[in-house]
């Protein structure tokens, strides 16, 4: 079951961060998320089983945002 | 707009902006059409494939945009239209690839109309075997690379669907979301901190400069663009992956800072390159076909000993840090940085990472992509698609106004090679530039030049030489012409008395000797005793060649005994009067001994003793022989100073060769007219010019059509400019040469031939067992194109310097590609072409050449520092005037410095051509933030002039006249002086024209002589004072202290004395300096009776001036006047101080001489206005001479009709008064300075004046008589003058 924790962990990991660090309205661009670790996020949350479309989760720019538009209605589903 | 018209119009987005400015400066450049296509083969459903591409059009608005201008501004709207989709069928064409292939091209070279649209277009085209192209063409404007990616994927996404593969893709985002993100953009404070933030990190950027624009060109898009593509070797890809997961970086990034590594190479070591960047991560236009990436500037400074790791994570951080900021734009930053325009940039070439940018999928199917544009290229773009798993495609993009398709070919394999040796190497230190067939190319290069020799000497060649046909002409002089055997005979006869003295192998024979017969015997002979000669120039400082004497310690020194007086008592000097004619020679040098030793400037301040070997020399002269084919019947001219190297070879190759040896006159090789007499006279075949020389020499009319088989230029950069004039006025073979003192001469030749083109011209191909080669800092090897340090290799390396091994070690180094040899590091800054042929850009260091001379800045430094006068400074050789180069030292003043007192301090231990030109004053030397000195800050000497403008009609009239005749960037100020400002006589004569033709007042010359000033002259000027035409008897020629007793200059034969300008400036300041003319210039004068009565005219203007006191001296003729007014003042009870004759003899000395007939008196005239008599004999009447002179541009030719005919009376009557004074005596001293380089075959000397004074002082310097009041001798004689007016 995805998490917003979990979400937060991987992307900390990827950007060399502590997950304390990625608050959930910071601007991930800004913390050193680019397009190419955002393809790595986008496939391993899709073998986790979500239905994530890298082009969507670039739409937005927080994890707050991912977690509310995109995986929260995944998971409630 | 019409049908259009009722839809919306919307500003562009920040984005959208650049571009339209661009293609708005050119609406017809199709550069922005961005174009690729899919190459799709498998069972293609053409119907389904149709129906996925139109549902793709209709759901990208961006498709169906519009632009234009409109009064407030760029506009966009959408247009209803669709973009055309055209269907192409080549299954039966007969070359269907290429003719789907020129098709695109075609269709993607016509600009689009941006308001009539469309801004798109697509096609499908059916090859033969179910292959279908898919073709798509939209302006930059509408959509970016990432753009093209979504719109492309998803008409995959749509086919998939379509048959039945996969799932209904997501509809595109309306594209009036990148209004709304642009506008939220445009208002957020982020754009204002980004905007800082670029502008602190961007602080003090470096000037980019990149392969194709090393030499400061305009990178500009070009309409097309080179490309070379090609997949990275597998392995490579491989080695990138395993490298950046090792070290936990991104592959995209380690891609990046590599080629911008590579980049840096081109640039210093640290540049700026473009990374584009996608702007849409956390955007709401991520998955909208747009126009949204920008370009970051990434500022890369390589560390190049660090792991490479370390220095790819910092880099990387740096790529993370530009993205956050990444939304500011780069036009916009180009803007607040001021980089717009010119060659200012704020990027060089792109390194562009596109990992997305692979072929879409189409269930079924295989695709392959190709890229056919990506927008503009204005140098040079890498662009990386795909990912290492998947292959990555390396698309080098070239502008073909900066780049040959060959130049992006083999940089295309550069960089693979260097990516691949830097990954492999972990350290980009170790790396180097150049590829590995760029290294293959040299290395053959260099082993075609492997030429095997005997183990042989110049003796050795030159005996077999002489014994052959031994009444052959060897060596001419003057009328007198030595056979083979004569020479032999001499040289052979010296060489054994030299032995004799304790020359022999290791040893040192000096040699100072003008030229003559003398000459190249005594150089023959010092090699045949096995000894090394050592060239010494008897014009050079007494003290510079004691201190040479001193280093060196010859055995011997072969001298005149007119020079002799120039060398140390205690020199072992051996004259020419003590050779004998006969004698053994003995056995002479082995290939290894020392061959000569020639000093050449030291950066120390001390001059430094080259010393090469016999087996060197020999390569070098052997090689010359058979590559131009010299030998009898060849004429070679020796006019070449024996302590330039260049001489070596103009006295020893006609010995070697059969040749015959031509030795010019003294002199002469500066005359460009007696030169080509020489030429024509003695048919000369073979000789050398330093270039600036030749311009002289090709300038001259005298040159015109001459044949001259062999001309070698060296010593100075040939230009295309002197080549072509060659061609155009001579007939024969122009050969630019290059080389050090240290490697024998020459190493390196270049045909400049009438067919070449080259520019710049190269100094070429090595000779014979020599290797040129260019390194970088850390002594890799670059690549064509790339500047680097020029090193040379092979036998033809000197020894090193004569006792300073120090020295010797310092630019004799290892050659670290071939363990055992030695490099010579020649400081010269060099390029190879893409052929292998070598070009010269410059010197490294503060070394500079001057007329061929070569100088070391610091040796003049240290002469400066010796003196006292400077707490610091520095000299630079300034080039203010295109093809003029002068010496300028700066000084902080130190002791007791007054301006003017430098060079004639230097003048006694520094050769002439090493005295600076002009000395400035500084308060400090200005240095650069970093505490550099800041040359660039350093003042030109001439616009040193500063106060107070120009101020009024009149000053403002003169300002500009000033600034026209003397090519001044900007009008002088009111206290500038005409002469000060680098004006003389023939400008002088030039400013009184234009202020003639401006006004309608002729000012007269003597106004500008007598008020250099301009706010002086134009005072002189408003208050209507007569003109004068600078002809009066007296001329004020410097200012000075009032008080003081002046100096007079009295004229030479021609009546005037302007040619003391030069003299009167050095000696001014202290005392004013009057110049004395000869009345008899006033057209309706009558001419005096006797030079008495001239004196006594003299006297009595000379009391008008300084009742008190005065000192006299005259050139020439006015050496006998200054005698004769001397005696006058002396009677009167006013003796005066100083008398000094510059060169000039007591009037019996020519009542001897036959009365010349008074066109031979006219033809003096010719000497007087800087021309040799010898070279115009055609010129044997009044109205030739006046013609020839009217046709030059010498001051004397620009002289007013009736100033002229007063000068030639006045000329024409000197003679009948001379020759009928008879001197009294002057009971005081007479100071003598004779011009010791001339009176070759007549007894002229000091002593002649013994008789008319109470004693003679008897001084020489080394020119000749119409020399005397050249700014040369100036600089030796004035200060000889000023310290005997004390």
């Amino acid at each position: 079951m995805m998490t917003l924790d979990r979400m937060r962990a991987d992307v900390a990991r990827l950007i060399d961060l502590e997950p304390e660090e990625v608050a959930d309205d910071a601007n991930l661009a800004d913390l050193g998320l680019d397009s190419m670790r955002l393809m790595q996020l986008a496939m391993g949350w899709e073998q986790a089983g979500l239905a994530v479309d890298f082009g969507v989760l670039a739409e937005y720019s927080t994890l707050g945002d991912w977690w509310r538009e995109i995986v929260a209605p995944q998971v409630r589903a | 707009m019409g049908a259009d018209a009722a839809v919306a119009l919307r500003p562009l987005t920040e984005a959208q902006e650049g571009l339209w400015y661009f293609q708005a400066l050119d609406p017809s450049n199709p550069i922005l059409n961005t174009g690729q296509y899919l190459d799709l083969t498998g069972p293609v459903d053409l119907p389904a494939l149709r129906e996925a591409l139109a549902r793709t059009l209709a759901e990208t608005e961006a498709l169906r945009l519009r632009f234009a201008a409109t009064a407030e501004g760029p506009r966009q709207w959408l247009s209803g239209e669709l973009p055309p989709v055209a269907e192409l069928d080549l299954r039966g064409h007969p070359q269907t690839e290429a003719e789907a292939l020129r098709w695109m091209q075609a269709d993607s070279a016509h600009p689009a109309d941006l308001a009539a649209g469309p801004v798109a277009g697509f096609a499908l085209i059916l090859l033969p075997g179910g292959r279908v192209l898919v073709y798509e063409r939209i302006h930059h404007l509408a959509i970016d690379g990432y753009g093209m990616v979504l719109l492309t994927d998803r008409i995959g996404a749509h086919y998939g669907h379509l048959t039945g593969q996969s799932a209904a893709p997501l509809p595109f985002p309306p594209l009036s979301r990148a209004d709304e993100e642009d506008a939220a953009w445009r208002a957020s404070p982020r754009r204002a901190e980004d905007g800082a933030w670029w502008k602190a990190e961007l602080a003090g950027l470096p000037e980019v400069a990149s392969p194709g624009t090393l030499a400061g060109e305009r990178a500009i898009s070009a309409a097309a663009f080179h490309r070379e593509s090609l997949w990275l070797p597998e392995a490579l890809a491989a080695r990138l992956a395993a490298f950046s997961e090792a070290h936990g970086l991104a592959w995209p990034e380690v891609l990046t800072g590599l080629a911008g590594a590579w980049l840096a190479r081109w640039s210093g070591g640290e540049t700026v390159i473009g990374m584009p960047f996608m702007a849409r991560m956390g955007r709401r236009i991520a998955r909208l076909p747009c126009m949204a990436m920008n370009v970051l500037p990434l500022h890369l400074h390589p560390d190049e000993e660090a792991p490479l790791a370390d220095w790819l994570r910092a880099a990387a951080a740096k790529m993370r840090e530009a993205r956050r900021h990444g939304l500011y734009r780069s036009e916009q930053l180009r803007r607040d940085l001021g980089l717009v325009g010119g060659t200012r940039r704020l990027y060089g070439p792109l390194v562009n990472v596109q990992p997305f940018d692979r072929p879409p999928v189409f269930p079924g199917l295989e695709v392959r992509l190709n890229i056919l544009g990506a927008g503009a290229v204005d140098d040079l773009t890498f662009t990386f698609r795909g990912d290492p798993q998947a292959g990555l495609l390396f698309e080098t993009d070239a502008n073909p106004a900066l780049y040959t398709a060959e130049d992006v070919a083999a940089h295309s394999a550069r960089l693979v090679a260097f990516l691949d040796a830097a990954l492999a190497a972990g350290r980009l230190a170790e790396v180097p530039t150049a590829s590995p067939a760029d290294l293959a190319a040299q290395a053959a290069q260099a082993r075609a030049t492997v030429h095997p020799l005997p183990e042989t000497t110049l003796v050795e060649m030159i005996a077999g030489k002489l014994a052959d046909h031994p009444d052959a002409p060897a060596l001419t002089y003057g009328g007198t012409t030595l056979t083979r055997a004569e020479v032999d005979r001499r040289s052979a006869a010296l060489a054994g008395a030299l032995a004799a003295r304790g020359a022999g192998p290791g040893r040192i024979v000096a040699v100072a000797l003008e030229r003559g017969l003398e000459l190249p015997v005594a150089l023959l002979a010092a090699m045949r005793v096995g000894a090394a000669y050592l060239p010494l120039d008897p014009d050079h400082p007494p003290e510079r060649l004691a201190r040479i004497l001193a280093m060196a310690q010859p055995v011997v020194l072969l001298t005149s005994a007119e020079l002799r007086g120039r060398f140390p008592a205690d020199a072992p000097a051996f004259l020419p009067e003590d050779w004998p004619t006969a004698g053994e020679a003995p056995a002479g040098p082995a290939p290894d001994d020392m061959a000569y030793v020639i000093y050449t400037s030291g950066s120390t301040g001390e001059p430094k003793g080259v010393v090469i070997e016999q087996r060197a020399i020999v390569n070098r002269l052997w090689w010359m022989r058979d590559h131009y084919r010299i030998g009898p019947g060849d004429r070679i001219l020796q006019k070449t100073p024996a302590t330039f190297d260049v001489s070596v070879w103009e006295f020893f190759l006609p010995f070697l060769s059969g040749a015959e040896l031509v030795m010019a006159p003294p002199g002469a090789h500066r005359d460009p007219a007696a030169l080509a007499g020489l030429i024509r006279r003695h048919g000369i075949t073979v000789l050398h010019f330093v270039p600036s020389m030749l311009s002289a020499f090709l300038a001259a009319p005298e040159s015109k059509g001459l044949p001259i088989p062999h001309v070698f230029c060296s010593g100075e950069e040939l230009t295309p400019d002197q080549r072509n004039r060659f061609h155009a006025r001579l007939r024969g073979g122009l050969h630019n040469l290059y080389g050090p003192t240290e490697a024998a001469v020459d190493v390196s030749f270049w045909e400049a031939g009438p067919d070449d083109r080259s520019s710049p011209l190269p100094i070429g191909w090595p000779v014979w067992n020599t290797r040129l080669e260019v390194l970088d800092d850390r002594m890799r090897p670059v690549p064509p194109g790339l500047p680097g340090r020029l090193f040379l290799g092979g036998v033809q390396l000197a020894r090193g310097y004569l006792g300073r091994d120090d020295l010797t070690a310092a630019r004799f180094v290892a050659d670290p590609s071939r363990p055992g040899e030695r490099l010579y590091d020649t400081g010269d800054l060099a390029r190879l072409r893409p052929d292998g042929a070598v070009v010269y850009l410059g010197r490294l260091d503060h070394q500079v050449k001057i007329r061929g001379l070569r100088i070391e800045l610091g040796e003049i430094e240290a002469a400066i520092m010796a003196t006292g006068l400077a707490r610091e400074c520095v000299v630079l050789a300034r080039e203010d005037h295109a093809g003029e180069k002068r010496l300028v030292a700066y000084l902080v003043p130190a002791g007791d410095h007054v301006p003017g007192a430098l060079a004639a301090r230097l003048a006694k231990v520094l050769p002439a051509y090493m005295v600076p030109a002009a000395e400035v004053a500084l308060p400090a030397l200005p240095v650069t933030a970093n505490g550099k000195l800041d040359r660039k800050a350093l003042p030109a000497p001439e616009f040193r002039a500063s106060g107070r403008p120009a101020d009024g009609a009149g000053e403002k009239l003169l300002a500009r006249l000033y600034a026209e005749v003397l090519h001044l960037d900007a009008p002088p100020p009111a206290e500038a002086d005409f002469f000060g400002l680098g004006g003389d006589s023939l400008s002088a004569v030039r400013l009184g024209l234009r202020i003639a033709q401006e006004t309608g007042q002729d000012p007269g010359l003597g106004a500008i002589f007598e008020t250099p000033v301009l706010e002086h002259l134009a005072a002189r000027l408003a208050a209507g004072a007569a003109p004068s035409n600078g002809a009066g008897p007296l001329l004020l020629l410097a200012e000075g202290d009032p008080d003081a007793p002046p100096l007079v200059l009295i004229h030479p034969a021609g009546g005037l004395a302007w040619g003391y300008r030069g003299l009167a400036r050095a000696l001014g300041g202290a005392r004013r300096v009057w110049g004395l003319q000869h009345p008899g210039l006033a057209a309706d004068a009558p001419m005096p009776a006797s030079l008495e009565a001239l004196a006594q005219d003299y006297a009595a203007r000379v009391a008008g001036i300084a009742p008190e006191r005065v000192h006299l001296a005259g050139w020439s003729v006015g050496g006998i006047l200054a005698q004769a007014v001397a005696v006058q003042l002396a009677a009167a009870g006013r003796p005066p101080g100083m008398v000094a004759l510059l060169d000039s003899y007591p009037a019996e000395a020519w009542r001897a001489e036959p009365e010349p007939d008074p066109v031979a008196a006219l033809r003096a005239l010719l000497a007087i206005a800087g021309h040799d008599p010898e070279a115009h004999r055609d010129l044997d009447t009044r109205a030739k001479v006046v013609a020839f002179l009217r046709a030059g541009d010498t001051a004397m030719g620009a002289l007013p009709e009736a100033l002229l005919d007063g000068v030639v009376r006045v000329v024409t009557d000197t003679n009948r008064l001379v020759r009928g004074h008879v001197h009294r005596r002057y009971p005081g001293p007479l100071t003598h300075v004779r011009a010791g380089l001339d009176h070759g075959g007549r007894p002229l000397s000091a002593a002649m004046w013994a008789p008319h004074a109470e004693k003679v002082e008897e001084l020489s310097v080394p020119f000749l008589h119409p020399q005397m009041t050249s700014p040369a001798a100036v600089a030796l004689i004035a200060p000889i003058l000023a310290q005997r007016m004390g």
